[in-house]
């Protein structure tokens, strides 16, 4: 199996067993769903390393999207904690 | 196609999820098609420019044009990959004229022509080819160290990330010998006169890597290929 195809299937597989345990878990929180689903993400796409530059340039990409949308869940969630709400 | 498909599925199915079914976890798994799609946008998007079999014909004719020379000399000898250091700015292989197996003695760099003389005696010469493995040096970000984990991470990079030649190369570094094991390599090990003496494109790479990170000449001793391995062994001569 080529690499590309061990990272997409690394990919799916993880976002499976996440989004199966959360559920099964009874988390009913969109939020945490969407931060373990980018944490995942970012591991796996560190954990490729060694994928060519250009691939590398455009999963670094897509990668900083995800983190700055997971920063903006994150500073929502602090924001809710501290109106007490 | 995969990645289109996957993006335009999840950004259906997640609001439809989250608004008409009223489920959490479906429109997880919606934004996580969302995700994987764009990855798989992106991933295809990188592909090279230059499509498979134009690479496999300037592959071929590059092999063909040095297997001419080589047959038209009637050279046998296995070639000796020199560091960038010994030549030109980037390694290269000497195929020695005359064997007499003492080679070993290069220390002062070549000079950058075709036919080459490395040692004090009046038979001390050889050709001198650029492989692709000479080539692929230049695509590492920085020069390997010698240890067997920083040669084996530049051959995971070059043969797995970069050409996608193999699945997996695992190296272990003795005193005089490299020796490497590739997993799932795209290209194999043939009986012809071009991988006699310098190797198949796989040993090649291996072979300028090695050379580079250690700084010394380096001679591909054995290859064989079994049970959908490579096995490749490198003689380090100092």
């Amino acid at each position: 199996m080529r690499v590309y195809n061990k990272y997409i299937l690394s990919l799916a597989l993880a976002a499976c067993l996440i989004n199966t345990l959360l559920a099964l878990s009874g988390q009913d929180d969109l939020a945490i769903y969407v931060a373990i689903n980018i944490i995942a993400y970012l591991i796996i796409t560190l954990l490729y390393a060694y994928l060519n530059p250009r691939a590398r340039r455009a999963l670094n990409t897509i990668a900083a999207v995800s983190f700055a949308g997971f920063i903006v869940m994150v500073v929502l969630k602090v924001m809710e904690i501290w109106s007490g709400k | 196609m995969l990645g289109s498909g996957l993006c335009l599925a999840g950004a259906i199915f997640a609001p439809l999820s989250y608004f008409i079914i009223d489920s959490v976890p479906l429109t997880a798994v919606g934004i996580s098609a969302i995700i994987i799609g764009f990855t798989c946008i992106a991933l295809a998007n990188t592909r090279p420019y230059i499509s498979a079999e134009a690479c496999e014909v300037m592959l071929k004719t590059g092999m063909e044009n040095t297997a001419a020379l080589l047959e038209e000399l009637g050279l046998r000898n296995k070639a000796v990959y020199l560091p960038s250091t010994m030549r030109d700015g980037h390694p290269q292989a000497l195929i020695p004229l005359v064997d007499k197996g003492d080679i070993q003695r290069i220390s002062q760099k070549i000079p950058g022509r075709l036919i080459v003389r490395y040692g004090v005696n009046i038979d001390d010469m050889a050709i001198a080819v650029t492989t692709p493995g000479s080539i692929n040096i230049d695509m590492l970000e920085t020069k390997p160290g010698p240890t067997s984990t920083e040669i084996e991470t530049a051959a995971t990079y070059i043969l797995t990330g970069l050409l996608d030649l193999a699945n997996s190369v695992t190296v272990n570094l003795s005193d005089s010998q490299v020796n490497a094991e590739v997993s799932g390599p795209r290209l194999h090990y043939e009986d012809i006169w071009y991988y006699r003496c310098l190797g198949s494109p796989i040993a090649s790479i291996l072979a300028a890597i090695s050379c580079e990170a250690l700084g010394k000449p380096v001679r591909i001793q054995e290859e064989d290929y079994s049970k959908g391995k490579s096995r490749i062994i490198l003689e380090v001569l100092s």
